[in-house]
């Protein structure tokens, strides 16, 4: 546990003295979001509907362009040699590039996520269910990530074979994340009066944990198990390669 | 069996008695089925002549998925036995399985057009293969991204392993979603659901499609196998000159 906390700060500390990265993948971030209400139109009726999707594509595309140099530094310095020859296992190398990357790239996006919500006119009783779902979601796409990224390692184009690897995989994520976003979706949830109408509802009333939101916690879980092990599997290839 | 294969010059020998008739009889037994699927078997009673459609998408969506379970079950074995000739079998699978799956959807567009209004709907059975198709792509991608071929393969196996869960998606979304595309026929509780005159032709071509795909595989075995040992081959005459 102590080798995988100092490999988390020794990550930090790399990432905060090139910090000026993570502000790039903040302000894709933000541009993909800036693009849609220009080639959509400006008007309200039409940007709220696409707005969650909207909020959702534009994190997924912005951690996508991370990807590919979330283990290239460390390989290419040998950092990552060192590493298994250490007792830290790889598979909890590979867990604590997740917890660096999420922090370092996602976080920064949900910060970001009210402010983008306003300017597509999303309703600010909404914000609660969207943060929650992207928080969980960002997290099960940079599991996807590392995943891709150790098997991409030494690869050429690699920014193009990461978005081949990632997006398919990333399909439950984005329906699951998406219905989790908006709760009134999933049927009669929350505190209906009994016998109203459900037309009548207070649109503040719904449930922040829906099924949607259950199940985008479940992928997270499952690949929570998978990937520390099928990324460390394919970084020793990478590793006995560059050796 | 399974180790003794592991000497690819063993495989060759067996491949060259195999490729014959696999071919032979694959056309013969595709032939067979679109005679009777296309001629002498009767139209459907709501569907008319289009239902004829289905003796090639349902046997390609099967070898679209069955093949991505044959590749998964090649990247385990090289994952964990380091079985050289599972690595050349996924890479000589994969082109065939996405093509497959490609044909399964081409099929699709044509008899969804007449059928449903619609050459294609986002319903979670030809999402779910269009999924498929992307996870094929993403393989073929991943083995040939490196600058040597070898260094792609246990990248290319995982990926496939990985990909496995979607196949299940694949055959169970008729079940758990509420689709436009029709339920099982074949493969369901219950029994075949399908009138003898149509199963017949349908079944022919199953089991042409079955072994044209084998037949396709090991032909592209071979010749991946070819391709290494002329490598191998070209590296050892470089190094004999370069010594002399």
């Amino acid at each position: 546990m102590n080798m995988l906390t100092a490999q988390i700060r020794r990550d930090l500390a790399l990432m905060w003295a090139g910090r000026g990265d993570a502000a790039v993948m903040l302000a894709f971030f933000l541009i993909i979001i800036t693009l849609f209400p220009l080639a959509v139109g400006p008007d309200p009726m039409r940007l709220q509907p696409v707005a969650l999707p909207v909020i959702w594509i534009a994190a997924l595309l912005a951690s996508l362009a991370g990807f590919p140099r979330i283990f290239a530094d460390d390989v290419r310095s040998g950092w990552i040699d060192q590493v298994a020859l250490s007792p830290l296992p790889l598979p909890l190398y590979a867990l604590s590039k997740v917890i660096t990357h999420w922090l370092v790239s996602a976080l920064p996006m949900l910060i970001a996520t009210p402010l983008m919500a306003v300017m597509l006119y999303v309703d600010m009783t909404r914000l609660a269910p969207l943060i929650l779902a992207l928080g969980i979601g960002t997290l099960a796409l940079t599991l996807l990530g590392v995943l891709a990224a150790a098997l991409g390692e030494g690869a050429r184009n690699s920014g193009g074979l990461m978005a081949i690897l990632v997006l398919p995989l990333a399909v439950p994520i984005l329906i699951f994340g998406t219905l989790a976003s908006s709760p009134i979706s999933s049927g009669p949830v929350g505190k209906d009066p009994v016998g109203n109408d459900p037309v009548g509802y207070d649109p503040a009333g719904y449930d922040i944990i829906t099924p949607h939101l259950l199940l985008l916690m479940a992928v997270t879980a499952v690949l929570l198990a998978i990937v520390p092990v099928a990324a460390a599997a394919a970084l020793a290839e990478a590793e006995a390669e560059s050796s | 069996m399974f180790d003794y294969f592991a000497n690819p010059t063993r495989f060759m020998r067996l491949a060259r008695v195999l490729v014959a008739p696999l071919s032979v009889l694959s056309v013969l037994l595709i032939l067979a089925g679109l005679y009777y699927g296309l001629l002498a078997s009767p139209p459907d009673y709501q569907q008319g002549d289009t239902v004829r459609i289905m003796y090639v998408h349902v046997p390609a969506a099967w070898l679209a998925s069955l093949g991505y379970v044959a590749m998964g079950v090649c990247g385990l074995f090289y994952i964990v036995w380091r079985h050289p000739l599972a690595d050349v079998a996924l890479r000589s699978m994969a082109p065939v399985g996405a093509m497959f799956a490609f044909l399964t959807l081409v099929t699709g567009a044509l008899w969804g057009k007449p059928m449903w209004g619609a050459w294609w709907v986002w319903d979670a059975r030809l999402t779910s293969m269009l999924i498929l198709l992307f996870f094929y792509v993403a393989v073929i991608a991943l083995a040939n991204a490196f600058d040597t071929i070898e260094r792609g393969s246990r990248p290319a196996a995982i990926l496939a392993l990985v990909g496995l869960i979607n196949v299940p998606i694949v055959k169970f979304s008729v079940d758990w979603w509420n689709t436009l595309h029709q339920p099982a026929s074949l493969l369901r509780s219950g029994g075949v659901s399908i009138d003898p005159a149509m199963l017949t032709p349908l079944l022919l071509m199953l089991a042409g499609m079955h072994l044209f795909f084998a037949f396709v595989v090991i032909l592209r075995m071979q010749a991946v196998l070819a391709e290494r040992r002329i490598a191998a081959l070209h590296i050892r005459t470089m190094a004999r000159e370069g010594g002399a």
